[in-house]
């Protein structure tokens, strides 16, 4: 009896600590994983975000899709940016036979949607399809060799819709242009704990939100804070350079995905920041080397506010990188993230939770 | 054992709440999405086992044989006549837990072919526990540490020395926690994709729509009564083929010969289809399997079956699978029914539902008193 007291009082403690008692950020991930929203094609996904937020706050949108809004004056200026696309493919074509050829590109390891459904969103609503299996893939033995890449990757790939012809698949709706994703599945490992398509960077446009909706205006004082959810990251940071163009913050903290080791594949030589542990500073990355001094103010604000916060040096690229040479300092924030860029991308509630405190901490700390 | 017998406890009822639900006859689509996504492999089919006795009407008399095999007696048929179809895919199954809380696995089986492990990689599992299903996902490394030469090898390298399953958890002991046992089966999500022109696609989906179909057919002629009888069985381990030269037996059809003496056997599979170069076409009706293109009572039988049933079939020559092959010893008599499957094997297998209605309304005409005269 003791001891379910005890940890009733634990979990009330818990439930009302400051960190996260508030946020929203996780149910708003699940919300807009789930909205298409391929590079180049972010509208959907856009429109729900701009429609989350405020009116009060003049959210603005560009012809790009771009999102963002400004509060506050002075200096420092502060830009907090995550992006709003996902990876995906592009409609190249239809074939006689009424199979669905999509364009090169992707991002995602093209063998693992392989034999698996996908979602065509169309004009007049999303169809399924199945990406067909390699045409030998049924063969008792291997071949002898390592195959080089398979039908899958470099030429792009079918899809299968049920049809036979060009014109029955032109009748479900289908047409060039038109964008396909993978067939998400939310896994719940357990309360807190899923995995699923674009989490990278969903979590960063949630965690943007979740702090968006939570920002007290008053607490801006003597500095001016934009938050944007720019597009087409994934195929070349171009929404964050037309951002760029208009606005030309002191310090960019980009939001996005960690690339972590945390998975039983890869070395622990670097990258290993475990999923769970907190919020992250990405110090090096394939696009920026954070200053210590910068990483060192972050760490100082989360400790006096008790956010767990991690620092480590991983790969790929961050938007803020775009805004280096306007002069900005770009600080890169993220959760630890397994299985980047993969069906399967792995996130934990505590760390998204962390990374909105630490948002809503910088927005009032930071000097 | 005692998980075990746990687990076929907690499936039994379920099975018994789901014949309170309602034991009247479904449309094969009803079936066919009850049946998806309950998980059956090879030595762990009693979950679809116990799901397949839920929905026969009550009063049905249920047979059983070794391995887990079930069957319906069904009175008043057209004679004394096997009906066989599997109860078992192919899949994997948890053979460790490592100190990190990962699952390693293992198949019950040979593989059906070369690149069913690779199907694995970076994908949602369900582990099947005696607490009941967990979620996990087979590991993938991230593609931005990826090096080419990695990337190219990944997949065509893939085995399951590779295949982790994260339960999301810490450790062994954690892993045990949420259930995890060894032998505990590891598939796919059971997820439907309904696509265009009436076809279905899901893992697994071939032998759930058979199922599905003989259920069908169970429910509708269960409650007549009279005259000779037929058997209409769900078989345990199909997969699993006896060892040795020569010949190898499916060891669950095998067990069902032995335990029925079946004089004549309509065995209803799944077979490749869509491929071309003369491979059966999906859409355009199940598929007469012989070893040899000679007339046969049965044959006849099945085509007036279908005639009747207004169903189109497709014919092929071909050796006895492993399936057929312990009834084709003289005198008995067998014959394949088999339902097109488009991607067989792959976690995507493609059925139409007009086969699959086909398949079911020839097999209920072909039992139906006179149906085989």
């Amino acid at each position: 009896m003791t001891k379910r007291l005890a940890a009733a009082i634990l979990v009330l403690i818990v439930s009302i600590s400051p960190a996260g008692a508030q946020s929203k950020a996780w149910d708003i991930l699940r919300e807009i994983v789930l909205v298409p929203g391929v590079s180049g094609h972010e509208g959907p996904v856009s429109h729900v975000i701009q429609d989350r937020l405020p009116a009060a706050l003049k959210a603005e949108r560009d012809a790009m899709n771009n999102v963002w809004f400004t509060i506050g004056l002075g200096r420092p200026h502060i830009l907090f940016v995550a992006h709003s696309d996902e990876l995906g493919w592009v409609v190249d074509k239809i074939t006689p036979e009424g199979r669905v050829r999509v364009k090169p590109g992707g991002g995602i390891l093209p063998q693992t949607v392989e034999a698996r459904p996908v979602l065509i969103h169309t004009g007049r609503g999303d169809v399924p399809g199945i990406v067909p299996p390699r045409p030998d893939y049924d063969e008792r033995q291997p071949p002898s060799s390592v195959a080089p890449e398979t039908p899958a990757a470099a030429e792009g790939f079918d899809i299968f819709l049920g049809v036979a012809t060009e014109a029955e698949a032109r009748a479900l709706g289908v047409a060039e242009g038109d964008t396909v994703t993978a067939k998400k599945t939310l896994v719940d490992f357990a309360p807190g704990l899923m995995a699923t398509r674009a989490v990278d960077d969903r979590a960063g446009c949630a965690a943007l939100l979740d702090a968006a909706l939570r920002l007290k205006p008053g607490t801006v004082k003597g500095r001016t804070v934009t938050f944007a959810w720019d597009v087409q990251e994934e195929t070349g940071l171009f929404g964050a350079a037309e951002l760029a163009k208009t606005l030309k913050p002191d310090y960019v903290f980009a939001i996005d995905t960690f690339v972590s080791t945390d998975s039983p594949l890869e070395s622990k030589r670097f990258a290993f920041l475990p999923v769970g542990g907190g919020a992250v500073v990405r110090a090096i990355d394939s696009s920026n080397v954070t200053p210590k001094t910068e990483i060192l103010k972050v760490l100082a604000i989360a400790k006096k506010r008790g956010i767990p916060v991690q620092v480590g040096n991983s790969r790929g690229g961050n938007d803020g990188s775009v805004f280096l040479a306007g002069g900005a300092v770009d600080i890169p924030l993220s959760w630890p993230g397994s299985y980047a860029h993969s069906l399967i991308e792995k996130i934990d509630r505590r760390d998204l939770e962390a990374l909105t405190d630490l948002i809503l901490a910088l927005i009032v700390d930071w000097k | 054992m005692a998980v075990r017998l746990a687990r076929t406890m907690g499936w039994i009822a379920a099975a018994v709440s789901v014949v309170v639900a309602g034991a009247g006859a479904a449309d094969i689509k009803t079936l066919t999405k009850e049946l998806l996504p309950v998980p059956s492999t090879t030595g762990n089919e009693e979950m679809l086992a116990a799901k397949i006795r839920g929905l026969l009407p009550k009063g049905a008399e249920v047979e059983e044989a070794g391995l887990g095999t079930i069957a319906v007696r069904l009175k008043g048929s057209a004679g004394p006549t096997l009906i066989l179809a599997a109860l078992d895919g192919y899949g994997h199954m948890v053979s460790g837990i490592t100190p990190e809380g990962y699952l390693t696995l293992d198949r019950p089986v040979a593989p059906p072919h070369a690149r069913f492990d690779a199907f694995l990689l970076g994908q949602p599992v369900i582990i099947s526990t005696a607490k009941g299903p967990v979620q996990g996902v087979v590991s993938q490394p991230a593609m931005h540490l990826l090096t080419q030469e990695r990337r190219r090898t990944l997949v065509e390298g893939f085995s399951l020395e590779s295949a982790f399953v994260d339960i999301g958890v810490r450790s062994a002991n954690e892993a045990r926690a949420k259930g995890i046992d060894l032998l505990d089966p590891v598939t796919y999500p059971g997820v439907l994709t309904e696509l265009a022109g009436d076809q279905w696609a899901g893992p697994g989906l071939g032998l759930k729509a058979v199922a599905a179909g003989l259920l069908s057919v169970a429910q509708a002629l269960a409650s007549r009564g009279g005259g000779e009888s037929a058997v209409v069985a769900w078989a345990a381990q199909t997969k699993f083929s006896a060892r040795g030269r020569g010949a190898r037996p499916s060891i669950g059809a095998a067990q069902v010969k032995a335990h029925w003496q079946p004089g004549r056997t309509v065995v209803v599979d799944i077979i490749a289809a869509g491929k071309g170069d003369g491979a059966p076409v999906p859409g355009r009706g199940p598929v007469l399997v012989q070893s040899r293109d000679e007339p046969s009572a049965l044959r006849q039988a099945l085509e007036s079956a279908a005639a009747a049933a207004g169903a189109s079939l497709q014919r092929l020559t071909a050796p006895d699978s492993p399936l057929s092959l312990p009834f084709a010893s003289p005198p008995s008599e067998v014959i394949t029914l088999a339902l097109p499957v488009r991607f067989l094997n792959t976690p995507s297998e493609v059925v139409s539902l007009k086969d699959l209605q086909a398949l079911r309304d020839i097999l209920e005409r072909f039992l139906e008193p006179g149906g085989t005269k």
